[in-house]
């Protein structure tokens, strides 16, 4: 029997950047506990096979996986590969002939898509760290998500009293364009902080959005004020045709595979659920953060003591100039409604329970904040949501609406 | 590369000594008594070789080779048995004897590839077990039969990667009838269907076969089969071509057939012949895989596609070329425009076909002259 194969296999391997030796992928900061990324998993023990030479148990492992997922498209490019090593000696991952300038593209985009894949597979995430962008999660944000763009990686954040861990991750796409998206129709994703506003299912929507969608507040107050237009960034499913899509395939918004789309539909909550869009994420271990959290805190601190005392200068020095809320209400009117809540008040302390900080840092430096705001001895109380910027010297809060 | 991972290559510790023996007009006439005299003998010695005793293997053989130096049995045990004694080189050199004593014998290919597997020559060891399997003609048969099924099934692959509508099948023209019909091969077929009605210049461009080159036939059959491995792609005009076809049943190859018009004629050469011969050479040398010729077809001043760099874009044309068992390429409708005195434009429809791929585009070439040469500086799909 001609068995020599191993050397045909070597650009599919080489391209991939296995490494010497590696026949465990290495682990992230949390196991999942549940099969989650099955598919990705199973393609990636096909090119583990693959790269140890053990080509026949390669390509039987991927015959099963087109098998199960047809649609998986890099699944198919790998057979075919697999497949073709069998006759003659590869020279690059996907080695076919195309004739198209789609079909060049698609291809492409395909070998992106595994590289990706494999790095994310390959990141070695220090135990404990978690995107910069999550200075202070409250208690009852369960769940957070951050999406790395230049990776093509959405995480999925477990918040508990133990802290925050890693729960999964995704291969994800963005927008055709790429990213920072300005206004309507550009097809780029948004970067910044955003919030999940609704949950829809697949079977309400265009086949387009697969098993459902997650709407994100964009444009959030910071975009508005930028004078960012568009609408319409959801997370969403991917359509029947395809399993996953290309890196850069939508049309701004980000694109899961159904399976893990439908996970997060299960598993998180509207709006408490922060959703961080990066170029790439810069992931930290809590405690590095933990004096500007502290220096934080005395912030808002004194924004509660002020409101609480009825210092009402002293509470609109916490107001920057260019102040906003919602419905364009500007800073002289937004100073008669806290006259008018400092009176309700009535001297009672306010307790800022729930608080959240989310740092965003671009050409500007920003947090943005939310807490429930509840007078001592009620029981309940409004939900705030404000967006502080530093000017250099101090924070100032250049947006506030009760959510 | 990676080094560290080697495949695991079996090594055969016997002959099929009957049916070896019938085919070799090699070395004496052996009878049959004798054959299976010998064959029981060596069952000492390969039980010997299966408990990896290699010493005692090769003081039994020394004392039977000193009385039956020729015999191809017991050298072949020698040579097992100086591989399992780690004397690869050694091994090497006795197998490679038998292997020109005995070029019928799989066997020998077998050991000798694992032992270039062992030493890291991989591409000597792949070669080499293609040699074994062409011993005999129907494995041969059958092995490229299932090369041309994974082909099939990985272009069906790749089709569902690209999200490409596959139901082309006509593409990949089966060898599994290449035993029955010994005429049938890819340029009579090409021949065949080539387009001796169109009002137009037809001219089909017909594929060597295979870049592998090592198709060097041992048997008669494949001689038939194939054209010669060097034979270039032929330039057939049209109205030569059915007579042709037909001609090939006896001849060796169509290949042979006579050009009609195809070389430059000696006068009235115009600017636009010998522009149109040089997009010809150009398709001939694609089709052929020659990447000289082809890379050569193109000006230093030739801008690649997509902003490329020269180096990149000739890496990329070599893996697209090079690995292919075949490629057809059919030029049709071609124009050529004189812009300048040195300056030309060819359009033509490209028909390619790559290994179960067929693409048909329009196609715009920028020619210039440099010196005698008409080069390729700019190449565009439609235009």
């Amino acid at each position: 029997m001609v068995k020599a194969r191993f050397a045909n296999l070597v650009p599919l391997v080489l391209a991939l950047g296995l490494g010497l030796g590696l026949s465990v992928f290495s682990v992230n900061a949390a196991e999942p506990t549940e099969p989650r990324n099955e598919p990705e998993q199973r393609l990636l023990e096909v090119l583990t096979l693959t790269s140890q030479g053990q080509s026949a148990a390669a390509l039987e492992k991927a015959q099963e996986l087109v098998r199960d997922y047809p649609n998986f498209q890099l699944a198919q490019l790998t057979l075919g590969d697999l497949l073709l090593a069998r006759t003659r000696p590869l020279y690059t991952l996907g080695n076919t002939v195309v004739d198209s300038d789609e079909s060049a593209d698609a291809l492409n985009d395909l070998r992106i898509e595994s590289q990706r894949r494999v790095a994310a597979q390959k990141a070695v995430l220090p135990l404990g760290a978690i995107p910069q962008q999550f200075l202070r999660l409250s208690d009852t944000m369960r769940y957070a998500i951050a999406v790395d763009t230049s990776r093509s990686r959405l995480y999925l954040f477990e918040n508990s009293p133990q802290g925050v861990r890693l729960v999964a991750d995704y291969y994800a796409s963005v927008g055709k364009l790429g990213i920072e998206k300005q206004i309507e129709g550009d097809q780029r994703t948004p970067l910044g902080v955003y919030f999940v506003t609704s949950k829809l299912q697949g079977t309400s929507l265009p086949p387009l959005y697969g098993s459902g969608a997650l709407t994100l507040n964009y444009p959030n107050p910071l975009d508005e004020r930028r004078g960012k237009t568009g609408h319409g960034i959801w997370l969403h499913g991917t359509p029947p045709e395809q399993f996953s899509r290309a890196p850069q395939a939508t049309d701004g918004c980000v694109a899961l595979a159904d399976p893990d789309l439908t996970f997060l539909l299960e598993t998180v909550e509207t709006r408490r659920t922060p959703v961080v869009i990066a170029k790439e994420l810069q992931w930290v271990q809590p405690s590095t953060q933990d004096s500007l959290r502290q220096a934080f805190d005395i912030v808002l601190m004194r924004w509660q003591e002020a409101k609480s005392q009825g210092d009402i200068d002293g509470l609109l020095s916490f107001y920057a100039a260019d102040f906003r809320s919602s419905k364009k209400i500007d800073l002289s009117t937004w100073n008669t409604r806290l006259r008018q809540e400092i009176t309700r008040l009535n001297g009672r302390e306010l307790e800022l329970k729930e608080r959240s900080y989310l740092h965003w840092s671009d050409e500007d430096e920003v947090m943005v904040v939310t807490f429930g705001e509840v007078p001592r001895g009620d029981v309940s109380g409004p939900m705030r949501r404000q967006y502080w910027r530093h000017n250099g010297q101090s924070w100032q809060i250049f947006f506030e609406s009760t959510v | 590369m990676n080094t560290s991972y080697r495949p695991t290559l079996r090594l055969l510790y016997w002959l099929v000594a009957v049916a070896a023996f019938s085919s070799i007009g090699a070395v004496g006439v052996i009878s049959a008594s004798a054959v299976n005299a010998h064959a029981q003998d060596h069952s000492v010695i390969t039980e010997l070789l299966k408990e990896k005793q290699a010493t005692q293997a090769l003081a039994q053989l020394k004392t039977r080779l000193a009385q039956n130096p020729d015999d191809p049995h017991l050298r072949f045990l020698q040579g097992v048995a100086q591989a399992l004694d780690g004397q690869n080189k050694t091994a090497i050199a006795t197998f490679v004897r038998l292997t020109k004593d005995y070029p019928e014998l799989p066997e020998p290919y077998n050991n000798l590839a694992v032992l270039y597997a062992a030493e890291n020559q991989l591409d000597k060891a792949r070669q080499t077990l293609e040699q074994a399997i062409r011993t005999n003609p129907s494995y041969s048969t059958a092995h490229e039969n299932l090369g041309d099924i994974y082909a099939k099934m990985a272009g069906q692959a790749y089709s569902k990667a690209l999200q490409v509508d596959d139901t082309n099948s006509t593409q990949l023209q089966p060898k599994l009838a290449l035993i029955h019909d010994l005429f049938s091969v890819t340029g009579a077929g090409v021949l065949g269907a080539s387009k001796t009605g169109l009002e137009a210049d037809v001219v089909a461009v017909i594929a060597a076969n295979g870049a592998s080159g090592d198709k060097k036939q041992a048997n008669s059959i494949n001689q038939l089969l194939e054209p010669p491995a060097l034979a270039p792609a032929a330039v057939v005009d049209a109205g030569a071509a059915s007579a042709a076809a037909t001609a090939s049943a006896a001849s060796t190859s169509p290949n042979s057939a006579t050009p009609a018009s195809s070389t430059a004629p000696a006068n009235g050469t115009t600017m636009k012949d010998t522009a149109k011969e040089a997009v010809l050479a150009w398709a001939r040398a694609w089709a052929a895989q020659n990447m000289d010729a082809y890379l050569g077809a193109y000006a230093p001043s030739f801008r690649p596609p997509s902003g490329a760099s020269r180096s990149a874009w000739e890496k990329e044309r070599r893996a697209r070329i090079v690995g292919k068992r075949n490629i057809t390429v059919e030029l049709s409708n071609i124009e050529i425009t004189i812009n300048d005195s040195d300056v030309a434009t060819a359009r033509f429809r490209q028909d390619y076909k790559g290994d179960g791929f067929v693409s048909s585009n329009s196609k715009t070439l920028k020619l210039e002259r440099v010196g005698e040469r008409w080069l390729i500086t700019r190449e565009v799909a439609g235009g």
